[in-house]
């Protein structure tokens, strides 16, 4: 029986985990690199959800592929679009900024209550079936979302620390005025961050829905806990926000299982205001940060 | 931290600000709604409450975010925190209104004390996300009928009210129109304390803080003491306008907490206009109003199979505030004041 509820424990949060680490590098990536609080975050994995969901709901056959090249491509368009058109102007006023992307999410959310509907609704897993391992039943889902979360995670890292747009990126969070001296497009490359935090929202979203619901209002869950793993880990410490993605996961799959699952919900408060008292930089978060 | 306070500096300001147009326009709007009862109309009178109680939830916004510089996306947090404080004292401790009043609003100022003085110690982005994650939990919570069998096992005997919230508040006054004014008065007392903080030597504190924090610390200001104070400020404002907006409804539930709360006072503050105290009353009139024509035109069944649903006003609201923010950063009380003051002038044949 214990055997039984640990084995559970350690799966939901190492699948909670993988899918809070795409969150939490886009998220994370986006601040590190541009300085942008993208409030709108949880709106690029709700654009991505209901996509999918429409494209599953309505198309008979196929529905499922179309769904995740549909979704996957226009959220990723709609990031470079959100950069482009609210985010530039605004760069100057860091005010401007967060509102105007708090607002882009509750215009997402509202859109999305409106053009579809506002109950929950639940999807079939991607491929049905499961294995036992050790009296606990694994499905096919849980080893789809792990694999492709890590997969994803390093190729971004290796993009990011081998290839030239990585380069450029990477000089762009060292300092942008210098980098544009040398010749980079600064808002090119945040365009392109946004987009690559926008596409990993969208995986997570197609990956993670059809285990958990769809509704218009998941998309501040995504945002809080993406949050709260930036705090642990370092604000704008990509290695810092994947090892915080799995505390996180486990703490709150930890209280679900042995304590009780009403204090999961909250964990990320708990998390956040530990975390500003005893280390505001994070584990993992650079020092200059204050 | 000294506050110097001198009546006779309020006196001279005062003399001054009534020779100008935006205080002869202030009165005539004043003595505009004070008059408001005298139609008899309870649907009237109501939606002029609301838009009253708005108008101090946006003016302890904009003061947080205009002078300070901190923005919270969490005074939900502060509206929810004190209704439930208010309600509870109300109904089951039956204390007197205004008591309960002052106590949801001391409340709400320590709920956000726990986010406010781990995030202010900080530069950057933490209070901003900080009240949102907390408004987001403190929503959570609330739904539940108990806090779980740990919680009860450990303090037995304690509830919360669950989806349903606590219902049944008397209203301030069975007279609607003495409620009315009870409401107009802390209002006025509201913006006026507000208005004059910032003009005094803490808002120019404050204001130092917004503009240049490594500069304010440089010549000597304790800044994270002065944002706390900021905070708390804000707070309690916003706590009175909870335990108003609770008594209004005759009741609260977890809804208070849901974001879009925080959304309704950024929107009111940004359509007034950011730092303006009194612009946040443009906001809020702006906002109450046209969301009760947007709100009476999805009730027609005709418009609302035209639009298919699209006249839902947060929806409404979310663009303009996306197109506020875009095109006109510092809101529309400064324009239109301008204008007003040029057809005034035009009136006279100045």
């Amino acid at each position: 029986m214990f055997a039984d509820t640990f084995l559970s424990f350690i799966v939901f949060g190492t699948i909670q985990g993988s899918i809070f680490a795409l969150l939490a590098m886009g998220f994370s990536l986006v601040y590190g690199v541009g300085g942008i609080l993208n409030q709108a975050h949880g709106a690029f994995y709700v654009i991505a959800a209901y996509i999918f969901y429409a494209c599953f709901a309505y198309i008979p056959q196929y529905g499922y592929l179309i769904g995740i090249i549909i979704a996957l491509i226009s959220t990723t368009l709609i990031g470079g679009l959100v950069y482009l058109i609210l985010i530039k102007p605004l760069k100057e006023s860091h005010v401007g900024v967060v509102i105007v992307t708090f607002a882009f999410a509750f215009f997402i959310e509202q859109f999305v209550g409106i053009a579809v509907d506002e109950i929950y609704h639940n999807m079939p897993y991607i491929i049905t079936g499961y294995f036992t391992f050790f009296g606990v039943n694994i499905q096919y889902q849980y080893v789809i979302i792990l694999v492709v979360a890590l997969l994803l995670l390093g190729v971004i890292s290796l993009i990011i620390n081998k290839l030239k747009i990585g380069k450029s990126i990477r000089a762009v969070a060292q300092d942008a005025e210098a980098a544009s001296l040398m010749g980079i497009n600064v808002d090119r490359i945040l365009a392109y961050t946004l987009m690559i935090s926008a596409f990993l929202a969208g995986v997570a979203a197609i990956l993670y829905v059809p285990v958990e619901t769809v509704a218009p209002h998941i998309g501040w869950n995504v945002l809080l806990n993406s949050f709260a793993i930036v705090v642990l880990g370092g604000l704008g410490s990509l290695y810092g926000s994947v090892i915080g993605a799995f505390i996180l996961a486990y703490s709150r799959s930890f209280t679900n299982y042995f304590i009780d699952p009403v204090f999961s919900a909250l964990i990320p408060i708990i998390v956040i205001v530990i975390m500003l008292v005893l280390r505001p930089r994070g584990l993992f978060g650079k020092k200059e940060i204050k | 931290m000294k506050i110097n306070y001198n009546f006779s500096d309020f006196k001279i300001y005062f003399r001054d600000w009534i020779r100008t147009f935006r205080a002869k326009l202030t009165i005539v709007c004043l003595i505009g709604l004070i008059l408001i009862p005298l139609t008899g109309n309870s649907y009237i009178i109501g939606i002029f409450n609301t838009f009253m109680i708005f108008t101090i939830f946006a003016a302890s916004w904009d003061f947080l975010a205009g002078f300070v510089g901190q923005v919270s996306f969490g005074h939900a947090i502060f509206l929810g925190i004190a209704g439930y404080a208010t309600a509870f004292t109300i109904k089951f401790l039956n204390f007197p209104w205004w008591l309960s009043l002052i106590l949801g609003a001391v409340i709400a100022v320590l709920f956000g004390l726990i986010i406010g003085v781990p995030a202010l110690r900080l530069k950057g982005p933490y209070l901003a996300l900080g009240t949102l994650a907390m408004s987001l939990i403190l929503y959570q919570v609330f739904l539940m009928n108990t806090l779980g069998n740990l919680w009860e096992n450990t303090f037995p005997g304690t509830k919360l009210f669950g989806a349903n919230g606590i219902g049944q508040i008397p209203p301030i006054s069975q007279i609607p129109g003495i409620s009315y004014i009870v409401i107009f008065l802390i209002m006025c007392i509201s913006l006026i304390v507000l208005t004059h903080i910032g003009k005094s030597k803490l808002g120019t504190i404050f204001k130092s803080i917004r503009d240049d924090e490594t500069g304010a610390k440089a010549s000597g200001i304790n800044t994270t003491k002065y944002k706390i104070l900021a905070f708390m400020i804000s707070g309690f404002f916003a706590g009175i306008a909870g335990g108003l907006y609770t008594i209004r409804l005759t009741g609260v539930n977890p809804g208070s907490f849901q974001a879009l709360y925080s959304f309704y006072a950024i929107i009111m503050a940004s359509i007034g206009g950011l730092a303006t105290i009194s612009g946040s009353a443009l906001g809020a009139f702006f906002f109450v109003f046209l969301g009760e024509i947007l709100r009476l035109l999805g009730d027609n069944p005709s418009i609302s199979e035209f639009f298919g649903g699209f006249t839902e006003p947060i929806f409404i609201f979310s663009i303009i505030l996306i197109i506020i923010i875009r095109f006109a950063e510092h809101g529309l009380l400064k324009p239109v004041l301008e204008h007003l003051q040029d057809i005034w002038d035009l009136l006279l044949g100045r």
